[in-house]
């Protein structure tokens, strides 16, 4: 579509990125060879490839993935619910908005991750651990975004659905619902992302389960196997992107609108 | 129907204390299948007027009274009777253009299959057929402002209220919604409130064009507009129309620059 697609600097604009990360592998690949860099402190690209494809065709990277994302889902389906729905109720109600408040104000802040050695004494160092861990800290952002997007709720929108003979449980579920979407879309991005940080971080501290990328990465650094290290660090990346391109997909399934939200 | 309205008085709280009278003691009989044009410089009031017409802004004091000419005396509720067209047209963004038309017969809780026929039947006759499954974002802006219309008609109500209604489009599909809504009005002969600050819109579609003060918003002069219909574009050449015009826009005139004025003193204060 662009008038350069085809020209030379088209082609060069187009190539750079990927141009970029192939110079980048190979400079260390170099570096690390020619300078004689321990594998434990550096492994070369080549290496960590070896690695990863090792760990793949015996199914380590596979189990553990799986249930990483298990415990992703299983976490960020418990904020995502509980979020959304204490979001909305506190946008339809003064009440439930003025009780809920402080709530939020006091606990939105803390960093959840102080409260693992707690969550460790009442619910032990297995499944439902890591899942409470990551649902707290997902629903903070949630429903703090479906709150804001129920409140946002465009007047005049709310104003003409009213005059088109909308009583207000109509304009509630027809209106200020749907227009909050964009919101609670942009809150459960959030969610994932830091889902994602959080199960990680309790696969690495007091788990009881020897299981999930978290745990192969403290194991392989304790044992100094800086190639698996590597290696699960590029899944963990990967998967990561791969979420969020997913996330985007389903926003673009769900609410194609919001392409064009600006224009009204 | 009729709009009568009476001493309708709008007072907005302001800064510090101070209010801001936005309508003062505004009275006049719209009268049934009339086409009223409100002409006033920004910040008269006229927006809120049409909307305490309809019902969705409630006046500090005065009334409206919607009345059947055939049925005097009998005072109608506001708002059941009237639909607006917004200034920013209000669409639903995330309805296609089907249920957008749809949107007041879903409702009153009609079956899909209802609506959906009556709803294609009117965005054939606004000229959208082929575009039910699009959404309002995905079109133009005149596009878009026949669905805003297509969604008021769906309705049938009597009394069309119209808030700046074409101020955003550009001047060749402005030239063609007036003559869209001309037609309209020739065809259904609905009581139209319709607000403007252009001076040959107001001339070229209204039976009468109420010129407004600037804030606070009274009337200064309602001027008959004795021009024949069906209107068309053709008569903005005529020399009623050019007298129309030097009248109205000497009235206007100095509403303007006083309009101004009170936006440079706001500044200023600020």
């Amino acid at each position: 579509m662009t008038p350069g697609k085809t020209s030379f600097a088209g082609i060069v604009e187009r190539a750079a990125p990927a141009l970029v990360i192939v110079a980048v592998l190979v400079i260390w690949e170099m570096f690390v060879r020619l300078r004689g860099i321990a594998p434990i402190y550096l492994p070369p690209p080549s290496t960590i490839a070896v690695y990863l494809f090792r760990m793949l065709a015996d199914g380590t990277i596979e189990f553990n993935l799986g249930v990483t994302l298990l415990r992703i889902f299983a976490g960020f389906a418990v904020a995502a619910f509980a979020g959304v729905t204490l979001g909305v109720l506190m946008g339809m109600s003064r009440i439930v908005a003025r009780i809920a408040d402080p709530w939020i104000a006091a606990l939105y802040p803390l960093p959840k991750i102080a409260l693992i050695p707690l969550l460790v004494i009442w619910l032990g160092t297995g499944e439902v651990y890591k899942i409470v861990i990551s649902a707290i800290t997902a629903f903070f952002p949630i429903v703090i975004s479906t709150y804001a997007g129920i409140r946002q709720t465009d007047q005049g929108l709310v104003k003409a659905a009213q005059d088109l003979g909308a009583n207000r449980r109509q304009i509630q579920m027809k209106i200020v619902i749907p227009a909050a979407i964009p919101s609670i879309f942009a809150g459960l991005h959030l969610g994932m992302g830091v889902t994602v940080i959080l199960v990680v971080a309790a696969e690495m501290i007091g788990s009881s389960s020897q299981s999930g990328m978290g745990f192969l990465l403290i194991q392989s650094g304790q044992v100094m196997e800086t190639e698996k290290v590597f290696a699960s660090l590029i899944v963990l990346a990967v998967v990561g992107a791969l979420i969020i391109k997913l996330q985007e997909w389903i926003d673009r399934k769900v609410a194609p609108w919001t392409a064009y939200r600006d224009e009204h | 129907m009729d709009v009568i309205v009476e001493d309708v008085t709008q007072v907005w709280p302001g800064r510090g204390g101070a209010s801001v009278v936005a309508l003062d003691r505004f009275s006049h009989r719209f009268a049934s299948r009339r086409f009223s044009c409100l002409l006033g410089p920004s910040g008269c009031g006229k927006s809120t007027l049409v909307q305490i017409v309809g019902g969705l802004e409630t006046a500090s004091s005065g009334s409206v009274r919607i009345s059947d000419p055939a049925l005097p005396g009998v005072t109608r509720p506001v708002g059941v009777d009237s639909v607006m067209v917004w200034q920013n047209l209000n669409l639903f963004p995330w309805r296609s253009v089907l249920d957008n038309v749809a949107f007041g017969l879903e409702m009153q809780g009609l079956t899909k299959a209802e609506r959906h026929e009556r709803a294609k039947s009117l965005i054939a006759s606004v000229g959208l057929s082929g575009f039910e499954g699009h959404l309002p974002g995905q079109l133009s802006g005149g596009m878009r402002q026949r669905v805003a219309l297509a969604r008021a008609l769906i309705l049938e109500r009597p009394i069309m209220l119209m808030d700046e209604p074409f101020g955003a489009l550009d001047a060749q599909t402005k030239i063609v919604m007036q003559e869209e809504l001309l037609r309209v009005f020739d065809e259904t002969h609905k009581t139209i409130l319709f607000v403007t600050h252009a001076i040959e819109e107001a001339i070229l579609l209204g039976d009468e064009v109420i010129v407004m003060t600037a804030r606070p918003g009274r009337i200064k002069e309602v001027l008959p507009v004795g021009l024949p219909r069906p209107r068309s574009l053709e008569m903005v050449n005529s020399k009623a129309f050019g007298a129309l015009f030097d009248r109205a826009f000497h009235l206007i005139r100095e509403e303007v620059m006083t309009s101004m004025a009170q936006q440079a003193m706001a500044l200023e204060a600020k």
